[in-house]
């Protein structure tokens, strides 16, 4: 793709954010990511969950042009992140989850030089942001504790108008109130339109901010979609407690998990099932009845409960119909 | 490493009920857990530095037997080898007649000097840089007393010193030296090893970073080294005067092993090792983990125009270093210059010590301003591998990933880069020439001596040449295979013809090559080829750099 091409790209807002797929890349003889995909459409928020080591770091900066992938591909805002990447990084801010800064310098000076990096600072967002974060920009960075280094890369990030920002689990390390202001700020950032990737651990984070999820495991995609789509394709948990001895239930038809104690039991449904299970349930006269919609948590867990190679034979398919 | 630290630490909880080994108070709980997961962390480098050194007795001795064979030819090279380069290079030859003092020539202050830089480089990567990192931190949260890990760290790079020596001992003794002077030679050097680990112990104190102990070090080991210069210089004849006593590296000279075999001077070396230890625990007990002596005070809250530059922003982060390493090269400057003058006197004709073996006094002293035009050319070498290291530790500790990510290509970030290292070291060549010219009294001018450093400059863009070629191509070695390159270049062309080594070896070695004006005619062939040299190095390094991946640590 030409320079010239490129800055065609830049005015077709159809261009997904970032698009990559099939995307390999090994470090010596260990594989960090073994064909993964990740799909961020314009004006989204995007989230980006996978277990320690699993490669969302290891994606992030083959999308900063960091790293050079052994194979797949990866597109940033319609750019090719290795070759354009001086030209994509004007248009993006990025966090990182482990800070680190010069320690002689000051948070202040240390924001000053990442963002004027990218292009220039606006003051009144950055004085705003000092204050919402309450960082004192005049300490040396030596002296900051972990939550301090982190607010200072997210006041540089955050202070930019940059089309697109890519996190890497940029609340580690900050207090509940910190993540409350983290939030609201990422919340304004969608409100404007632009785009967010969001890699994060933090379920109740992405649950609350994103509205598209990928999975990642041992480098490759193993969920991905709209949250609303993924939980709808998930079983629903059902506690109840009956007039009679609950192992009753084993005989209906889509429930599944079923844990029966006394007149206590406890099982799971498929969405499609569900009706058909509450009128079958209705039979054994209920006294309470609790139904919780799969979590995130419960989406993630699921995943990696299990063993690498059973990877749900429906993920390529909740793929294509969720994001695109 | 962090992985090793964390091992260690959880391990230790394990071994909390066994009896604490040292009947001292607390703070010395874990001492003996501590020396043995210093030795765990260090081995291979303990044995390279001691292997390496003594290993150096034999093979030096080896060569000297054979350059020397008869005592005719000894007593021979005693009549000429008291010349200003000896003198100023490696100390007075005070036994030039025997083999064991010809030993003592050719190698002891290779010997000593080299020690110095092991223990400093020991103590600061187990002590200030592990503080640093927070490795410290980690291990004293465990049941470790206060002083335990520091202690251990002190005696186990005086241990390194300790064994180097009996090896040398043991090898001297086994090419059948005096007894004596065999014994002398180990506990002289053992002795500036010793006054060393005191010296690295507290700069790791008074620093509160480790690049900045380490430099602190390398600047008291280049002071003592260059006061014992210039006493040695001072003497008429080979006995030592006053000033060798104000450093440590002359009293361990004054031991004089195959000479007089003097033990008192090792007793001073211990005072100073145990007193600066000493020292620096207490300075450890007042002051908090992780700081210096120094508080941190509130800094500016914005950064100026010229910080957010590439260049600013090297200049900035290297400004402690670049002060101090300009304001070392001026003192060097200036002491060189003086010394000069002060070899007039022993350049006298009527001298019959400087009659023997100089044709013409003029030659002779500019042999001597040509060693310090060499000095100062090493030392501006110094100062660019240095400055390049900075660069790598950008990378290595992630903060080169938050800038790329900015509009900053990686093109124009090690230009920055090259380009203070570069432009640096030339104005240190030229600074360091001027002082030692206008110094001088009128050995010679300024102008003249600034002209001839320069003239090492192509040799020092060599090193940063082969820097960012292993920046491209080793990124994980480049700092210390380029400390390598530098330390070998440095060793022959100070040393090489001591060593016995030809005189196309030395001259194809970068700081060898550089015609040593004002004793030699300038020649342009041989700066053409290191331009090129380090020319083609970097634009490999260059282009390596440009397409591998970025790798923290």
């Amino acid at each position: 793709m030409s320079a010239h091409s490129l800055s065609a790209n830049n005015q077709a807002t159809h261009t997904a954010a970032i698009e990559v797929s099939g995307l390999r890349k090994n470090f010596g003889r260990s594989t960090a990511l073994a064909g993964l995909d990740l799909q961020v459409e314009r004006g989204t928020v995007a989230g980006f969950l996978g277990p320690n080591g699993s490669g969302k770091s290891t994606t992030i900066r083959i999308l900063l042009g960091l790293l050079r992938p052994d194979g797949g591909s990866a597109s940033l805002l319609g750019g090719d992140p290795w070759r354009d990447a001086v030209e994509l990084h004007r248009r993006i801010a990025y966090v990182p989850g482990d800070v680190s800064l010069w320690p002689n310098l000051t948070g202040g000076q240390a924001i000053d030089i990442l963002s004027k990096l990218r292009g220039g600072v606006d003051n009144a967002k950055r004085s705003s942001l000092l204050e919402r974060f309450e960082l004192d920009p005049s300490k040396k960075a030596r002296s900051y504790s972990k939550g301090n280094r982190q607010k200072v890369a997210l006041v540089a990030g955050l202070a930019s108008d940059a089309e697109l920002l890519i996190l890497d689990e940029p609340t580690s390390g900050l207090d509940p109130l910190m993540e409350q202001v983290f939030t609201e700020c990422i919340r304004e950032v969608k409100a404007e339109g632009r785009s967010v990737l969001l890699s994060s651990h933090i379920f109740a984070e992405v649950e609350k901010l994103c509205d598209t999820v990928t999975i990642i495991r041992e480098g490759r995609t193993v969920e991905a979609g709209r949250l609303d789509e993924l939980r709808h394709l998930h079983r629903t948990t059902v506690s109840v407690v009956l007039d009679r001895d609950a192992s009753v239930l084993a005989s209906v038809p889509g429930i599944s998990d079923l844990v029966a104690q006394g007149t206590k039991a406890t099982f799971t449904v498929g969405a499609t099932e569900l009706g058909g299970v509450l009128a079958a349930l209705s039979a054994y006269a209920p006294h309470t009845l609790v139904s919780s919609p799969p979590s995130l948590e419960d989406l993630f867990l699921r995943h990696y409960s299990g063993t690498a190679a059973d990877v749900p034979a429906g993920a390529a398919a909740t793929q294509s119909a969720g994001a695109r | 490493m962090t992985t090793a630290t964390l091992g260690a630490g959880g391990r230790h909880a394990g071994v909390q009920g066994a009896p604490a080994a040292l009947p001292l108070s607390g703070t010395m709980t874990g001492f003996w857990l501590s020396v043995r997961f210093i030795l765990r962390r260090n081995w291979l480098r303990l044995l390279i530095w001691a292997a390496v050194l003594a290993v150096m007795i034999p093979v030096v001795y080896d060569s000297q037997q054979q350059a020397f064979p008869t005592q005719a030819d000894r007593d021979a090279y005693a009549g000429v080898a008291n010349t200003p380069a000896v003198a100023a290079m490696t100390g007075l030859p005070y036994a030039a007649g025997s083999l064991g003092g010809i030993l003592v020539i050719k190698i002891w202050m290779t010997l000593a000097v080299a020690i110095g830089f092991a223990v400093i480089f020991l103590v600061t990567r187990n002590g200030r840089a592990d503080e640093e990192a927070g490795r410290t931190e980690l291990l004293r949260s465990s049941a470790l007393g206060r002083h335990a890990y520091s202690t251990a760290n002190y005696v186990v790079a005086g241990a390194l010193g300790v064994v180097t020596g009996i090896l040398i001992s043991l090898l001297c003794l086994s090419v059948n030296l005096p007894v004596a002077g065999s014994l002398v030679m180990g506990a002289s050097i053992a002795g500036t090893a010793l006054a060393f680990v005191g010296i690295a112990a507290l700069c790791g104190q008074l620093s509160s970073t480790s690049r900045g102990a380490n430099a602190l070090g390398v600047m008291v080991i280049a002071l003592f080294y260059f006061i014992r210069a210039g006493a040695d210089l001072q003497s008429n004849g080979v006995d030592p005067t006053a000033l060798s006593w104000f450093s440590p590296i002359g009293w361990a000279q004054n031991m004089r092993p195959f000479g007089q075999d003097t033990w008192w001077p090792l007793l001073a070396l211990l005072a100073l090792a145990v007193g600066s230890c000493a020292l620096a625990l207490r300075i450890e007990t007042r002051r908090d983990l992780g700081m210096g002596l120094l508080p941190d005070r509130a800094g500016p809250t914005r950064a100026p125009a010229f910080l957010v530059q590439p260049v600013g922003l090297v200049l900035r982060l290297q400004r402690g270093s670049l002060i101090g390493w300009f304001a070392g090269a001026a003192v060097a400057g200036v002491f060189f210059g003086g010394v000069a003058q002060a070899m007039t006197n022993v350049l006298d004709p009527s001298n019959p010590f400087a009659k023997n073996f100089v044709g013409s006094s003029n030659s002779m002293l500019d042999g001597v301003l040509g060693i310090f035009v060499l000095f100062n050319g090493l030392l501006s070498g110094a100062f660019a591998v240095q400055c390049m290291a900075g660069a790598r530790s950008e990378e290595a500790a992630g903060r080169l990933e938050s800038q790329l990510a900015g509009a900053l290509s990686r093109y124009r970030w090690l230009s920055a880069q090259v380009l203070v290292a570069a432009v640096g070291s030339g104005l240190m060549l030229l600074m360091g020439g001027y002082l030692t010219g206008v110094s001088s009294n009128g050995a010679a001018t300024g102008g003249e001596l600034a002209a001839a450093s320069l003239a090492y400059w192509p040799a020092v863009l060599l090193m940063v040449g082969v820097m960012l070629f292993l920046h491209g191509f080793l990124p994980r070695l480049s700092i210390s295979l380029s400390w390598a390159v530098y330390g070998v270049s440095v060793m022959v062309s100070m040393f090489g013809s001591l060593f016995s080594l030809s005189a196309d070896v030395i001259k194809s070695t970068p700081f060898g090559a550089v015609p040593r004006m004002p004793a030699d005619d300038f020649a342009l062939m041989p700066l053409v080829v290191l331009s090129a040299l380090a020319v083609a190095l970097a634009a490999l390094g260059i282009w390596r750099f440009r397409t591998r991946d970025i790798v923290a640590e």
